[in-house]
């Protein structure tokens, strides 16, 4: 499973949040009407499921999907 | 006081959901409390409770949602829905700066915050959800109903033990009186059947241990009475002014004519044992709702079903009522499902109403042989059929707190 299709698993396993529903592009907050809590969850269940010794503060400047995926490219 | 309409009821509780299907098993005194099997309970002094069965298949509330939130703010939304569809609420014509929510709850959210603080212990800090944060405490429902509904008014929630919810609807109702709503979603919501908060209920040394019997263990007003069981649920109704209601055409349960609190002053967990103070708090709300004693057609009762407290709340309608005591009906329906703490005192208001509704008095369950001194009218043996104009419900809880309101027709 490549980065992508994880992600899209957290999203669902963590939010309920259907992958055609997220737009990559788009500001996870507008889009999907994520809120800070939620979005530190995901970004805890995230570490975990790709085992990143980072501190979630970390994940603050990604604002989207894509911003996500990019971020983990980056750093694995 | 000027009167405030009840116009819709949401019940979510063990006796059913559906508020026809409580009325049928409460009015039948159909005990629905049970041994605990939700999680090992046999190390406990008390094993039994009435559990809250069908709650998904009256929830309207996501999973997305549900995942962020405890069980007590899940029925206190399905509560909040019945309620609102029972009144005919159009919430697209209301104006929602002016719609407040009073909401009463004892201990908390327990399942959630009981589930994370494991977690803290067993993965450290980032095992813990950020949900737990806006999950657990006794707002939380409040929260989750206003950001549901968008309502926005003045708006509280009461933390006053099992007199929580009924200290609620009395300050949702004094809101309403003095103009700062126009409507008012009110009630209350208690999840206590967890493993920490059972615990935390049996340290006060108020529940009872009859576990070989479930269905006979809460017996208020009995001898062999040792304390309540435990209940889980929601009990919350619409409430506005009876000219508004009227205009709205709406049906109108009762109206809420009086309320009064007090507190004893005496003991961190027990009442006073000479009801004074309960009896002084009778005494204010039928002043607040312009009534003799004499015109009380029924009394829902506190009925803790322990010896100290039973006989303080009756020493208290002794004091007000004299002689005319044992001529009125009274009753704690509450032995048939269980208390439900902070939520009580709503549910309590909504049997009354329906009492009302059918004109019955429900019973007081396995009440056999009366305390010495408990000498009054408690329909121990079924409902009894009884027109009901102004009815009294008493509340109170640890610390001895004492709130009454009076409903009339």
């Amino acid at each position: 499973m490549n980065i992508e299709d994880q992600l899209k698993k957290i999203f669902f396993d963590v939010l309920e949040i259907e992958a055609d529903d997220i737009e990559p592009d788009k500001s996870l907050a507008v889009s999907l009407g994520i809120d800070s809590t939620e979005m530190v969850e995901l970004n805890v269940v995230i570490k975990k499921s790709f085992n990143l010794d980072i501190p979630t503060s970390t994940f603050k400047k990604t604002q989207s999907f894509n911003d996500i995926v990019k971020f983990l490219k980056e750093i694995m | 006081m000027e009167k405030i309409a009840i116009t819709g009821m949401g019940i979510v509780s063990p006796s059913g959901i559906d508020k026809r299907k409580f009325w049928s098993n409460v009015s039948h005194g159909r005990c629905a409390i049970e041994k605990i099997t939700r999680f090992d309970a046999s190390k406990y002094t008390s094993q039994v409770a009435g559990h809250v069965h069908e709650l998904e298949a009256y929830s309207n509330v996501s999973s997305r949602l549900l995942k962020k939130i405890d069980v007590f703010s899940h029925m206190a939304l399905v509560g909040t829905e019945l309620a609102l569809q029972d009144a005919q609420m159009n919430l697209e014509h209301e104006d929602l700066n002016r719609a407040g929510i009073f909401m009463g709850n004892a201990i908390g959210g327990w399942l959630f915050a009981e589930t994370e603080l494991r977690d803290l212990y067993i993965e450290g800090r980032e095992g813990v959800s950020p949900f737990a944060a806006s999950a657990w405490f006794p707002a939380a429902p409040q929260g989750q109903i206003s950001i549901k509904y968008q309502m926005k008014g003045y708006s509280k929630t009461v933390v006053a033990d099992r007199a929580s919810s009924l200290m609620a609807i009395g300050y949702g109702a004094k809101t309403l009186v003095h103009n700062k709503a126009n409507f008012i979603v009110a009630g209350g919501m208690e999840a206590p059947v967890t493993p920490y908060a059972l615990l935390c209920c049996q340290t006060s040394g108020m529940l009872t241990q009859h576990n070989a019997t479930p269905q006979e263990a809460y017996k208020p007003f009995d001898q062999d009475g040792d304390g309540y069981a435990i209940a889980e649920g929601a009990g919350i109704m619409i409430m506005e002014p009876e000219a508004r209601a009227k205009k709205r055409g709406v049906k109108i349960y009762g109206n809420v004519i009086g309320y009064a609190s007090t507190t004893d002053g005496v003991n961190r967990i027990d009442s006073a044992e000479d009801g004074v103070e309960l009896a002084r708090a009778i005494r204010l709300a039928l002043e607040d709702a312009k009534l003799n004693p004499d015109q009380i057609d029924y009394v829902c009762l506190d009925g803790a079903g322990q010896k100290k407290a039973d006989l303080s709340e009756t020493r208290a309608i002794k004091a007000v009522f004299g002689a005319n005591a044992k001529n009125i009906p009274m009753s704690a329906p509450k032995s048939v499902f269980g208390n439900m703490l902070g939520a009580s005192g709503a549910v309590d208001v909504l049997t009354t109403l329906l009492a009302m509704e059918y004109k019955t008095v429900p019973p007081t369950i396995n009440l056999k042989n009366p305390l010495a001194g408990c000498d009054l009218n408690y329909c121990a043996n079924g409902s009894v059929s009884k027109e009901i104009n102004n009815a009294m419900v008493i509340s109170r809880g640890r610390g001895g707190i004492n709130a009454v309101m009076v409903i009339s027709k």
